[in-house]
């Protein structure tokens, strides 16, 4: 045997007394996710440089009310970033996350408008993105279809009824004929028009908290370390006899769900839908996910990476359009940054040696 | 094609290291054209690493490896080698006879380039025109090795070297019979052949020599008048024989607690039918039979990795299938590359051991755990929050068998258990499966290496053509030797 291999072991100090044992602690706790951190730091250097030159060019950008409308209007995205982020770990990815937000909203209006009470609309409402997932994951785990293919199937399917229940037309239940009752009306605006002290929109508390929820279910609980071990290596899960399929469906539908909360909470403080609404957000929730670091191919991501991702996105939209660069020069911004984030990731990856032992352990296994 | 002058292959000197893992020590051999040479060892001496090499698919760290006089390059051994392997390297979704005009452009007229009256005589000449318009993926395996070769033999300087590497693992007697006949038609055409392959019957037929391969060093050279199934099997089990023999004396009768058994077990695919397999407490059961007998589809159905019918009896408590631990041979297939070695290590753990009673996941104390388990299995590593990609085979081995011991499986079943491992790591698993059933437990392992069987079980069964051939009382053999020649005629018997 090679005596490198014969590793003397020295007592280590407790982890934790010493510079060098807190950041092994602190490595510890994310299971070598070197890199995982390496992205965390590089987006928030990246959002700081972001609004430092947007706020030189344009003060109007560094306002205090541009800032805040700034993060309310990445906050449906966030939502669903979220669920989608679980769901990339897990190894699947949801194209329907943009058709369900608009589905649930549209179906959560029109039943109310039916005069069913707004409490029992909104759980429906929420309901139609449960179901959605569960379509999703029944297609692709029962069914065995790619989630690709399943989830492309269902946002058509979701884009229609939406068509279909709305015959068409935005609705806006203040203007309905006639129109729900005044307490009703109250109850929907507070979920996603209210202002809170400071003059902070409720839709921002509502993606703190859904972030703290939803981080701690994936870093913090048995469930959030299944998902990971399941994205990781499908074949190892298995062996291991963990719980796949439940798990994988579960990670669906809370995905619809999240989505379809998006769609309700924007509904609520816009006043209106329309039956295209959500269909031009799925591009932008996959870049948030992609930028902050989750591998479409499963195992990896994390969720303040995620947050981050929309809010590198939604400041680069927001810092653009504010100094005067149209629409079609974000698109091509928002591009590039996409694949900056992704470039740079491999390459630190490489750096690391990440991908140069994956490579070997898989040479290894070939080889010897 | 005339006979040439004959050519030489010489590999001088060649070493190849993965991580902290010595694949290949300084290997030096030769090889003849107009002459068969066989390519036997252990898992894990090197040989597919050396085939590699050869064909320019992996790049030796130094040595040199030579056609005649000139030193080979990578891009020369793409061209001159063949490699004739178990999974076909050709286009499934082409025909046979478009598999071998792939290179050349299309005419005017048809944009597909179609094959000629050489491409067509080729594959006359294997007999296997017949099947030119067929879509290669649904030929049978013999054909898409046939092709393969075709392939090789008309490239414009056509292979002077074909490697066959575990040929004929899949294929049936009679197919195989076919591709041997190729085999000794390509020597005869003075090219230089080498073939690998675990069955000691065909290197005996088929090569004029064998060489020996022992941790990447080549061991010994067997000439054609020296050369039988008992004297390979001797050279690949020496060195073995002083730690095996050590174990025996240290075998003690364990206290049956249970009882396990399978009965009239039958797989729907036909590759067992009708075997018995039982164990009790403290019992390590090795299961042997080479590629194609039926032995790994009946391990892994002991698992439930694979469906079988039968009857199963449990005496002694309950034995569900969540009590049956099962590690697959391919560490791909039993680690998780994107976690670190703690986390890979209770990955099989839930509420109560790692997560409280709502699934909150207890980070100190998976780190406890992990670090108990890493003390008990002696896994080398810097600490357990490295990932796990970084250790070397044998430490990833054991990490992959901890955290199925961990667990508390009653029974465990492997496939291969020291696939890829070096010789220290692998007694340290021997240890560890042993410890495992002394404590009651028991094990169930597909073994390919004699000496693996000889330490590490009580009791081998020798399964053959979907049948459990013969059982064997391992402590009834006074050493590996003897117990190489029995299991070398047994299997010869069938």
């Amino acid at each position: 045997m090679a005596s490198g291999e014969t590793v003397t072991e020295q007592p280590r100090p407790r982890a934790g007394t010493t510079a060098a044992g807190r950041l092994r602690s602190g490595r510890r706790r994310h299971g070598g996710s070197a890199a995982l951190i390496a992205r965390v730091i590089g987006l928030t250097v990246s959002v700081g440089i972001a609004m430092l030159v947007f706020s030189i060019i344009n003060s109007n950008f560094a306002k205090t009310g541009n800032l805040i409308e700034m993060i309310r209007s990445m906050s449906s995205l966030g939502l669903m970033a979220l669920g989608l982020t679980l769901l990339i770990i897990v190894g699947e990815l949801d194209l329907s996350v943009g058709a369900t937000y608009g589905l649930a909203a549209m179906l959560m209006g029109k039943v109310w408008l039916s005069g069913v009470p707004f409490p029992v609309a909104f759980v429906i409402g929420l309901a139609t993105g449960a179901t959605v997932g569960l379509v999703n994951g029944g297609l692709t785990l029962v069914v065995g279809m790619p989630s690709f293919i399943a989830t492309l199937a269902t946002l058509n399917v979701a884009q229609g009824l939406t068509l279909w229940i709305s015959n068409a037309q935005s609705i806006a239940p203040a203007f309905g004929n006639p129109a729900p009752p005044k307490w009703q009306l109250g109850w929907f605006s507070a979920l996603g028009a209210t202002i809170l002290p400071f003059s902070i929109p409720i839709q921002v508390v509502w993606l703190i908290g859904l972030a703290i929820v939803v981080g701690f279910l994936l870093h913090r609980s048995l469930f959030g370390f299944r998902l990971f071990a399941i994205g990781g290596n499908l074949h190892a899960a298995r062996t291991a006899k963990l719980p796949v399929t439940k798990y994988k469906l579960v990670t669906f539908v809370l995905c619809g769900t999240l989505a379809a909360l998006a769609g309700i909470l924007d509904f609520s403080f816009l006043g209106s839908t329309d039956p295209s609404a959500g269909s031009s957000l799925l591009f932008p929730v996959f870049a948030a996910v992609v930028i902050g670091g989750a591998s479409l191919s499963g195992g990896r991501g994390l969720i303040v990476g995620t947050v981050l991702g929309a809010l590198l996105l939604a400041t680069l939209t927001n810092g653009l359009s504010i100094i005067g660069v149209g629409s079609y020069g974000q698109l091509i911004f928002v591009g590039a940054a996409i694949a900056g984030a992704v470039a740079l990731d491999r390459w630190t990856a490489a750096r690391s040696g990440g991908v140069r032992r994956l490579v070997g352990w898989r040479l290894r296994r070939d080889s010897v | 094609m005339a006979a040439e002058t004959r050519l030489r292959l010489t590999i001088s000197d060649v070493t190849r290291t993965f991580g902290d893992t010595h694949a290949l020590r300084g290997i030096s051999l030769d090889a003849r054209g107009g002459e068969v040479l066989g390519v036997a060892g252990p898992n894990g001496a090197g040989k597919t690493t050396l085939m590699r090499i050869i064909a320019g698919e992996d790049t030796a760290d130094s040595g040199t490896i030579a056609l005649g006089d000139a030193p080979l390059s990578a891009a020369e051994a793409a061209r001159l080698v063949s490699v004739v392997h178990q999974e076909v390297q050709l286009f499934p979704n082409l025909s046979v006879a478009e598999n071998l005009v792939l290179e050349q452009d299309g005419r005017a007229t048809s944009r597909r380039p179609r094959p000629g009256p050489v491409e067509l005589a080729m594959l006359a000449e294997l007999g296997i025109e017949s099947y030119a318009d067929e879509e290669l993926g649904a030929c049978s395996l013999v054909v898409q090795q046939l092709t393969e070769i075709a392939r090789a033999l008309l490239q414009e300087d056509a292979a002077e070297v074909f490697l066959f590497d575990e040929p004929n693992s899949a294929l049936t007697d009679a197919e195989s019979q076919e591709l041997f006949a190729r085999v000794v038609k390509l020597k005869e055409e003075g090219k230089i052949v080498v073939l690998v392959t675990h069955r000691l019957g065909e290197l005996v037929a088929l090569a004029d020599r064998v060489v020996v391969i022992r941790d990447g060093v080549c061991a010994a050279t067997l000439e054609k008048d020296g050369l039988s199934e008992a004297a390979v099997a001797r050279e690949l089990v020496v060195g073995a024989q002083s730690e095996a023999e050590a174990r025996q004396q240290g075998r003690e009768r364990r206290s049956a607690e249970w009882e396990w058994s399978v009965d009239a077990w039958t797989h729907p695919g036909g590759a067992f039918a009708d075997v018995r397999v039982g164990l009790h407490a403290g019992e390590v059961v090795a299961l042997v039979g080479v590629e194609g007998s039926g032995a790994r589809e009946l391990v892994r159905s002991l698992a439930g990795v694979e469906k079988a019918t039968g009857r199963v009896r449990f005496d002694g408590g309950a034995l569900t299938q969540a009590r049956i631990g099962f590690l697959p041979a391919e560490r791909a297939h039993s680690l998780f590359p994107n976690f670190s070695v703690a986390r890979n290590l209770t990955s099989r753990l839930g509420q109560g051991e790692i997560a409280d009673a709502v699934g909150r996941l207890r980070v100190a104390r998976l780190n406890e755990i992990a670090a108990e388990l890493r003390e008990r299995f002696q896994v080398r590593c810097q600490s357990v929050a490295q990932l796990v990609t970084g250790l070397s085979g044998g430490n990833q081995q054991k990490v992959a068998i901890a955290a199925a011991l961990a667990a508390r499986p009653t029974l465990l079943v492997l496939e291969e258990p020291t696939r890829g491992v070096d010789v220290g790591a692998k007694s340290e698993i021997y240890r560890m499966l042993q410890d495992f059933a002394r404590d009651g437990g028991g094990v169930v392992a597909l073994c390919t290496e004699v000496p693996e069987v000889f330490e590490l079980c009580d009791r081998v069964l020798v399964v053959d053509e979907g049948r459990v051939r013969a059982e064997l009382d391992v402590a009834a053999f006074a050493s590996v030797t003897e117990l190489a020649e029995r299991l070398a005629t047994l299997t010869e018997a069938g």
